[in-house]
């Protein structure tokens, strides 16, 4: 049995499953707003998959809308950033496999 | 009261009760009631002296004014002419207002800044002259009123003296006092101003707020890593969670002992440690002490095999005995299934003239063979045990007094995590064998135990409890004995051992002590599906072939082994090992090994496929004048077995090479594995025995067909 579980575990790893799930890699909100804040992400991220403007523009305007302005929404493949946020509404995360999302308020 | 009053009051009192009563009462007043009256009298509707007395036809008259908005002496359609246009234009019309006269006052509001100005200029201060002013108004206002008392008074005082002179006096009293009339109509609103409190403008500043400086690289392969690594925390929280539900659902007396205080749980981890260390210590101790025998069971091959013929040994390794277990009898043996190396000893008593109390279960590893890992000491003696094939920890126990237990070895040993109940479940007699069955589809484990009662129950492991049914009572199939009451009583048959087919979970064996084996399905309670003429005496052991399911074995007191086809009435074959066979197993290496031992001491192994007639070892183990041997196990895995003895000890044998021999694929069959060849080994042996298969349909009961 055993050998067999370690001959799946192996395949698995032979695939290499692209995960697309969202991961929360840094985040200083609280809980219910962090959950609300993915939600949206993975929303806009979701529809406008091509367009990574038109993702942190809508992003942008929804917790614009939600939290109160002004909130500052990056999103892409490959960037490097150093910010200074107000505490309680920064969150960096993963999406799709491919994208980085950073949200904060100044 | 002004004084003038006073006569007149006397005079008052003379003529008339009542009206010095109400005199008498007005003057008796404190002050401030008057205040009241005076501000009473002064609503009265006053008449100016020269107001006409009209009649009361007079007053009656109706005097109709009509008012119309069109003014007839207004003259309509003016025209002015124009010089400029040399003709009359109509001029607008003047409208209705008449202006009669209009002056121009001299008079200002003394409140107005230009009065101030003026008072000003003239050297008065205004404040001042606005207060001087309203005081005189005050101080006239309360002579008026003053005046005004006392011409009431003296109205009264008039109306007493008599009605004629009343008008005279009233005419005389009011120039008298040259007062003057007040507007009636004129309401005056009375306020009050409640102190202001002054205007403060207070400022407050508010920290900003918090702020913190965050700064990442966003790579494609740091998206990967990350997400990797997330992956691999999920895949261990997802084990984890599992184990953590196992452990949950066995439940455990563990949480008693973690409910005690921080320190001694603090102890009990020290205890924990510095037992491990202990164990190490014992094992390499055990290591070097039993140094030769571990040799002997590693490399040993008896080197006589290979010069002797269908014939084999059995090389006596380590023993296993416990002091505190010395006087009970090995009542089974099992070996563990999933670690190869441990194996269960079971403690109770067969000799039941001579009752032990207590018992216990030990967990031996052949790795230390001077002290059991587990000993789990019970109340009663324990008569079997089944290890659960996929959670190896979890034991359950028949006992000498009807009960059955379950016992999880990873949490505790002292007590047992179920227990069945002792008034309302246990079983009538001595419990003689259980076993654990596939789970139930929602996961419960159960497991079933049979009994002498000639019960056959089925124990499902709930929360914290068991529940039990009983899936049949094993009846004899003769005729019902009349009871001391006269009453028919169905006689039971005393089940003494059990044994679940290895393929079809459905169906079971059970032996019984009459000597009868009956197959049953735990789908019918009822019935039996076959029953076996097997023995004379108790049938201690049934046991299914471990690579052909339709091949049983059954052991006796009537000192005979017999093997069995499903179905068939008659054993295939019978051997009499002359004296009482405790226990027969099949091996798990071969179809046609299996082993047994006797009362005599003595274990013995039989290869049908090299001797039909005889064993091929016979070893006596213990002393036959001082020990019994009653039970047999085989490893799993490794070339030995174990055998229980009537002191409590057990004892490891390896089987010499003959006993083992693999086999030979025929030349023209190189490519059969060892499972395949072993069935065709059997198959062969039993179409050898079998009678044709015309026979084989069920006896007739003319018994014209049998031979």
């Amino acid at each position: 049995m055993a050998d067999l579980d370690q001959a799946d575990k192996k395949e698995c790893e032979g695939k290499k499953i692209i995960h697309t799930y969202p991961i929360v890699k840094n985040s200083d909100m609280h809980e219910e707003m962090k959950l609300e804040c993915v939600e949206i992400v993975v929303t806009a991220c979701e529809k406008h998959s091509a367009n990574n403007e038109a993702a942190a523009r809508m992003i942008k305007e929804q917790m614009d809308k939600k939290f109160g302005p002004p909130f500052h929404v990056v999103v892409g493949e490959g960037y490097g950033f150093e910010i200074t946020y107000e505490c309680k509404t920064l969150l960096y995360m993963y999406f799709a496999g491919t994208l980085a999302i950073c949200i904060w308020k100044s | 009261m002004p004084p003038a009053a006073t006569p007149k009051k006397k005079g008052g009192e003379k003529t008339s009760t009542s009206g010095g009563k109400s005199l008498k009462k007005k003057l008796s007043k404190s002050a401030e009631d008057d205040e009241f009256e005076q501000w009473q009298k002064s609503k009265q509707l006053l008449k100016p002296p020269d107001q006409l007395e009209l009649t009361d036809a007079e007053l009656k008259e109706i005097i109709p004014r009509v008012l119309q908005s069109l003014n007839l002496q207004q003259p309509d359609s003016v025209v002015e002419f124009s010089f400029e246009q040399g003709e009359f234009i109509p001029k607008p019309s003047p409208g209705s207002a008449v202006l009669v006269f209009s002056q121009k006052g001299t008079y200002i509001h003394r409140e107005t800044d230009e009065a101030r100005k003026q008072l000003i200029a003239q050297g008065i201060d205004p404040s001042a002259f606005v207060s001087t002013e309203s005081e005189e108004d005050g101080a006239e206002e309360t002579t008026r009123e003053e005046a005004e008392t006392e011409s009431d008074v003296t109205e009264e005082g008039s109306e007493n003296v008599g009605g004629g002179e009343t008008k005279e006096a009233e005419e005389e009293a009011k120039p008298q006092t040259g007062k003057k009339l007040t507007n009636q109509f004129n309401f005056c609103e009375r306020a009050a101003l409640t102190y202001k409190y002054p205007i403060m403008s207070r400022e407050t500043q508010t920290v900003p707020p918090p702020t913190d400086t965050f700064s990442a690289n966003i790579l494609q392969w740091i998206i990967y890593d990350g997400y990797q690594q997330d992956y691999e925390a999920q895949q261990l929280e997802k084990e984890l969670e599992r184990q953590r539900r196992e452990a949950g659902r066995m439940p455990t007396g563990k949480q008693a002992i973690k409910k005690a205080t921080g320190k001694s749980s603090h102890n009990e981890a020290m205890q924990g440690r510095i037992y491990e260390c202990w164990k190490t210590l014992e094992r390499m101790l055990n290591l070097s002490t039993y140094d030769y025998i571990a040799k002997d069971y590693r490399y040993w091959e008896d080197p006589a095999d290979e010069f002797r013929e269908e014939e084999g040994t059995l090389l006596p390794l380590w023993k296993f005995a416990y002091d505190k277990t010395k006087r009970n009898t090995v009542t089974d043996l099992l070996w563990n299934p999933f670690y190869y190396d441990l194996f269960a000893v079971c403690l109770g008593f067969l000799d039941f003239m001579n009752p032990i109390k207590g018992g216990a279960v030990l967990l031996f590893t052949i790795k230390n063979p001077s002290f059991p890992d587990y000993i789990c000491i019970t109340e009663s003696a324990v008569m079997c045990i089944d290890i659960h094939k996929k959670y190896p920890y979890m034991l359950v126990v028949g006992m000498y007094d009807g009960n059955v237990m379950v016992y999880n070895i990873q949490a505790t040993c002292k007590e047992p995590a179920f227990q069945s109940n002792s008034v309302t479940q246990k079983h009538g007699s001595i419990v003689w064998e259980v076993k654990w069955v596939e789970d139930l589809p929602d996961g419960e484990m159960n497991f079933f135990s049979v009994s002498s009662d000639g019960k056959v129950n089925h124990w499902i492991l709930m929360q914290n409890e068991f529940a039990v049914t009983t899936i049949i009572n094993l009846y004899l199939e003769k005729e019902q004995v009349r009871g001391p009451d006269g009453t028919l009583v169905k006689r039971k048959a005393c089940a003494t051992c059990l044994t679940f087919h290895p393929v079809n979970p459905l169906i079971y064996l059970v032996g019984t002590e009459e000597g009868l084996i009956y197959k049953c399905s735990t789908a019918y309670s009822t019935s039996y599906l076959f029953t076996y003429q097997a023995h004379d005496m108790p049938v201690y052991r049934v046991d299914y072939n471990k690579l052909n399911a339709d091949v049983f074995a059954s052991c006796s007191a009537d000192w005979r082994i017999k093997i069995w086809e499903d179905n068939r009435n008659e054993p295939l074959y019978v051997f009499d090992l002359g004296s009482c066979v405790g226990d027969v197993k099949w091996a798990p290496y071969s179809s046609t090994v299996f082993g047994a031992v006797t009362s005599k001491g003595s274990a013995y192994i039989f290869d049908i496929n090299v001797n039909k007639y005889k064993p091929i070892c016979v070893q006596p183990v213990v002393s036959r004048k001082k020990y019994k041997l009653t039970r047999i196990a085989f490893n799993n895995k490794l070339p030995i077995i174990i055998c229980g003895d009537d002191k409590g000890c057990a004892t490891a044998l390896k089987l010499s090479p003959n006993l083992r021999l693999p086999c030979k694929p025929p030349k023209k069959q190189q490519h059969l594995d060892q499972h395949t060849l072993q069935l065709m080994k059997l198959d062969k042996l039993l179409s050898l025995v079998r009678e044709p298969a015309t026979l084989t349909a069920p006896p007739d009961p003319a018994g014209s067909t049998d031979s």
